[in-house]
């Protein structure tokens, strides 16, 4: 039975040895819609929760990418093709002076890509989110570590996921409204 | 805080790097009576030394970027450091050798390297017998570019390395004895000095020995292409050496993918800055195109030599780079070992690159050129004999320096 006005459960921990074994646990107990929350970034807590990869990487390759292409055929086509001039008895296609603009065209891109990427890919800005409906939330930015199960996961049930999480050592248990 | 691990035989270096140690010294002694044998012959004594140049270049760049790495590690701390410091400090204590190896370039190797190159075409005159007609060259080498003065600065260079190799090794050594202590502090004491001095010795060093190989031709980057070089070599150095020992303990349990990963990173922002900087120096002479400085181009992208210069855009750059770029492949020392010992072979051709062609002008068959693969063998063999044995003489962790300890703490942690 899903209830509409719950989004989940969640456990509060005061370490992050103990947040990362709880993590490994539930996942290994077969949740997997749920999320860590930490004060600075863990990666084993990311690991331990299943998260491995995500596109930033790749959008960011490929606006690298374009901007690389863009910037090396601009000056190629202004050169060659919409106004040749002769600087200095070069050849017109004089590609080493076209790196520079390249290089930075390819870092400005690839940043840009990167920062838009993500935040198309993660929901950002996001001016309302359930978790901090728990008003205990709020030291997820100062010293405590949060897990949550989604109530979307197919294994949730009200009264079992949190005899499930508070035999796992948290400091608090509660439930998420939506 | 767990309790505190100070059992330093626990972190004694295998038994097994013994055998390499000495099949190492075996090599680098038997390519070492090959070289000597076409040292003492004078038909071949000139290419022995402009080989020998090179050998020396390529494994001083390795302790050296050790160096600058020890002393790096000292400022910013970070546990990529601790897991290699030991290694790094190994190598840096073999710049002693490498100050002997250098007597026989004073000793006999100038007259056969900065004496000019007087081929019918191209050929140009060296600081040690300048054509008189070069009014300006006549008067370098009567001021800065003496033997007595190349001589004097390269005694300098080697007492200020020694000097830092010294102390920081000394410091390191107390911190296999307790109590735990932070010393930090009095490390950075000498290791922020020690990288603008590094940076400073090593840009003139290879000015004497290298740039003025053609005193008419200068390059300001010159310097620093060398220290990123030696910097990329010195990384790879340790990517080979944690993957061998990474199959014994105490390495096996102190050597995680995420440490792995950062000297991925590593050798990535060596291999672009490399690239950045050998570029730049290309860029702006080209657009200057003055004789004097083109003639260094002209003399590497025609005749043959333009193969070794794109053979380095394309292995020492971009393949390297490609690959670098992948998370999981910085991630596996498995895969990491096979590009570090890659770049490894492309640093001794960027320096074949900046050497040979002072001395050649088109790029033919040389036998003289199997002797630039034999000296470099040579001199790595025992090298590496010598590496081994600093290493085998201390645990391969400062086990009393208070950051060891959270380096055991943080490995502990990631076990369970």
């Amino acid at each position: 039975m899903k209830d509409p006005l719950i989004y989940g459960m969640m456990a509060e921990f005061d370490n992050v040895n103990d947040a990362i074994i709880a993590a490994r646990r539930t996942y290994a107990a077969g949740y997997r819609k749920l999320d860590a929350y930490s004060p600075f970034p863990v990666e084993e807590l990311a690991e331990a929760i299943g998260f491995h990869k995500n596109g930033v990487a790749l959008v960011c390759l490929i606006g690298g990418l374009l901007g690389c292409t863009a910037a090396f055929t601009l000056q190629w086509w202004i050169n060659n093709v919409s106004y040749p001039i002769n600087i200095g008895g070069r050849p017109l296609n004089s590609w080493p002076s076209f790196i520079i603009v390249t290089f930075e065209m390819t870092i400005l891109f690839s940043g840009l890509s990167a920062v838009f990427g993500m935040l198309t890919l993660n929901g950002l800005p996001m001016p309302y989110h359930p978790v901090f409906n728990v008003p205990r939330f709020e030291l997820a930015s100062k010293d405590r570590f949060f897990l949550v199960i989604f109530a979307s996961d197919k294994n949730y049930d009200g009264v079992r996921t949190r005899q499930f999480l508070e035999g796992l050592n948290p400091i608090s248990v509660a439930e998420v409204p939506s | 805080m767990t309790a505190v691990r100070t059992n330093t035989i626990e972190f004694r270096v295998p038994e097994a790097v013994n055998t390499i140690s000495q099949r190492s010294l075996g090599i680098g002694l038997l390519f070492g009576v090959a070289s000597l044998i076409f040292a003492l012959v004078p038909a071949t004594r000139e290419q022995f030394f402009h080989s020998y140049l090179i050998g020396f270049m390529l494994w001083l760049g390795v302790a050296l970027g050790s160096m600058a790495f020890v002393m790096i590690q000292h400022l910013t701390g970070g546990k990529w450091a601790m897991v290699i410091r030991r290694q790094l400090e190994a190598a840096m204590n073999t710049l002693p050798l490498m100050a002997v190896l250098f007597i026989p370039i004073l000793a006999a190797g100038i007259p056969y390297l900065y004496n000019g190159n007087h081929e019918a075409v191209g050929g140009f005159s060296g600081w040690l017998h300048p054509d008189p007609a070069d009014k300006h060259l006549v008067e370098m080498s009567k001021s800065y570019l003496t033997v007595s003065g190349y001589t004097g600065r390269a005694v300098i260079y080697f007492a200020i390395w020694l000097g830092l190799a010294f102390i920081l090794s000394r410091w390191s050594g107390e911190q296999d004895h307790p109590p735990v202590r932070n010393l930090s502090p009095r490390f950075r004491l000498i290791a922020a000095p020690g990288i603008i001095l590094y940076a400073f010795t090593i840009s003139f060093a290879v000015i004497d020995w290298v740039m003025s190989i053609d005193p008419h031709w200068y390059s300001t980057i010159f310097g620093f292409i060398f220290i990123v070089g030696e910097c990329l070599s010195a990384m790879c150095m340790m990517v080979i050496i944690e993957r061998i020992l990474s199959r014994y303990e105490p390495m096996a349990s102190l050597l995680k993918p995420k440490e792995v990963h950062d000297h991925g990173k590593l050798m990535l922002t060596f291999v672009l800055l490399w690239a950045y900087f050998g570029f730049s120096q290309l860029l702006i002479i080209w657009a200057g195109n003055l004789p004097m400085e083109i003639r260094f181009f002209t003399r590497r992208l025609y005749s043959g030599w333009q193969v070794i210069a794109l053979g380095l855009v394309i292995f020492h750059f971009a393949i390297p780079f490609l690959f670098l770029l992948s998370r999981p492949f910085k991630q596996n020392s498995r895969s990491l070992v096979r590009l570090a010992a890659w770049l490894l072979f492309m640093r001794f051709i960027d320096l074949f690159w900046y050497i040979e062609p002072n001395f050649h002008k088109a790029l033919t068959f040389h036998w003289g050129y199997l002797l630039d693969l034999v000296v470099p063998i040579a001199i790595g063999g025992l090298w590496l004999a010598l590496f081994f044995r600093n290493l085998r003489s201390r645990p391969l962790l400062p086990v009393y320096d208070l950051h060891a300890q959270e380096f055991l703490e943080y490995v502990g942690a990631a076990h369970d």
